[in-house]
């Protein structure tokens, strides 16, 4: 901010005593608060700093979204792995067992044990195959957080942006004519549009706090609405 | 029986979103998925004619899905397309409206997999296929 725009006045040519510094201080504190109630941005600030729980809330959500996920990825992985050991090993061991029997076919009854281990095997691999799909496909479904943290983003994009628009305004304000100005005012315009485009009521994203008034928290919630409802 | 090779169109601004109900899908054994980004493409996509459901997202750029919905339902060759709603909005106006524009289900995201088959059953189900 210049010092132009806030003009304290000299009171003495001597070098300041402590006293003298301490006035003027508060004589600037005081010009800078009456001028912001002035131009009204004691409001703007106040809005500004209002948005800030929420994107703290915000921030959180995205953290926690994301830490879930990533364990629902790694856990499903925990799982699946000894799945996919166990036909290997299995399938191995198996296979050492044949290659012996063909180098030396001797004993008919080893032959027949070891066709119904790998029988039995056999039988085995498509339930093992099975669980590892559906970790699979619970490792797919983890990923679902990013559509969610997503959106919550785009918000938080918004608010940041309306931030600056807000600060931005008060140091245009206080800025005199020719220095920066210019360039401020450019991006103030250039964030005004993100300014005004509110979002509609039906559009909140999702809930980023549990227990909120009017918010479903589950499916079968919403289901016992919509039957509620008649549908 | 299900018509397990109809066309379905899925309609999400997140390409993530769009993959897994698209893998979802294709677990349950629809192989025919077709994709939009929002709700603009998914009308163009659907005037084109050919499909015989629609999954959409509600929050998207450009055209949203209660939107599209509404759009839907006012076009007389789209009108009885089945639209199952899959969305993070989650307040009870919102699954009201959507409601009452006609949609066929609503799953609130995050969703599991079981969800997304009962809902869909309950729509054939309706249809009596």
């Amino acid at each position: 901010m210049s010092g132009k725009v806030l003009k304290v006045p000299v009171q003495t040519q001597t070098p300041a005593s402590n006293d003298d510094v301490v006035q003027r201080i508060g004589n600037l504190v005081r010009m800078l608060r009456d001028s912001m109630r002035e131009l009204g941005l004691d409001k703007e600030v106040e809005k500004a700093a209002k948005a800030i729980p929420d994107a703290r809330d915000r921030l959180s959500y995205i953290g926690t979204m994301t830490e879930q996920a990533a364990e629902r990825a790694l856990n499903a992985i925990d799982r699946a792995q000894p799945l996919q050991s166990e036909l290997s090993s299995r399938a191995t061991g198996l296979e050492q067992r044949w290659q012996d029997w063909f180098e030396k076919p001797v004993e008919l009854a080893q032959a027949r044990e070891l066709a119904l281990d790998t029988r039995e095997y056999l039988a085995a691999v498509p339930g093992l195959t099975e669980s590892t799909n559906k970790e699979l496909l619970e490792i797919m479904m983890a990923q679902d957080f990013q559509d969610l943290t997503g959106q919550v983003i785009k918000k938080m994009i918004d608010v940041v942006r309306g931030l600056e628009f807000q600060l931005l305004q008060v140091l245009l304000d206080n800025v005199p004519d020719g220095g920066g100005r210019g360039d401020l005012q450019r991006r103030v315009d250039e964030l005004k549009g993100a300014e005004v485009r509110r979002e509609a009521s039906l559009l909140n994203g999702p809930q980023i706090k549990a227990g909120e008034p009017d918010v479903i928290n589950s499916q079968d919630q919403v289901d016992d609405l919509l039957a509620d409802l008649g549908f | 029986m299900v018509n397990k090779s109809m066309n379905i169109l899925v309609v999400d601004d997140f390409p993530t979103m769009r993959r897994i109900v698209r893998s979802l899908l294709r677990e349950l054994g629809f192989a025919n998925v077709e994709e939009a980004e929002d709700g603009q493409d998914a009308l163009s996509k659907l005037k084109s004619g050919g499909f015989e459901l629609v999954i959409s997202d509600w929050n998207m750029p450009n055209l949203d899905g209660l939107e599209m919905l509404k759009q839907i339902r006012g076009a007389d060759n789209l009108k009885h397309l089945p639209v199952l709603m899959v969305t993070a909005e989650a307040k009870k106006e919102n699954i009201i409206a959507a409601a009452q524009a006609g949609a066929n289900g609503y799953v609130v995201k995050p969703f599991t997999a079981v969800v997304l088959e009962e809902k869909l059953n309950k729509i054939f189900e309706k249809l009596g296929r």
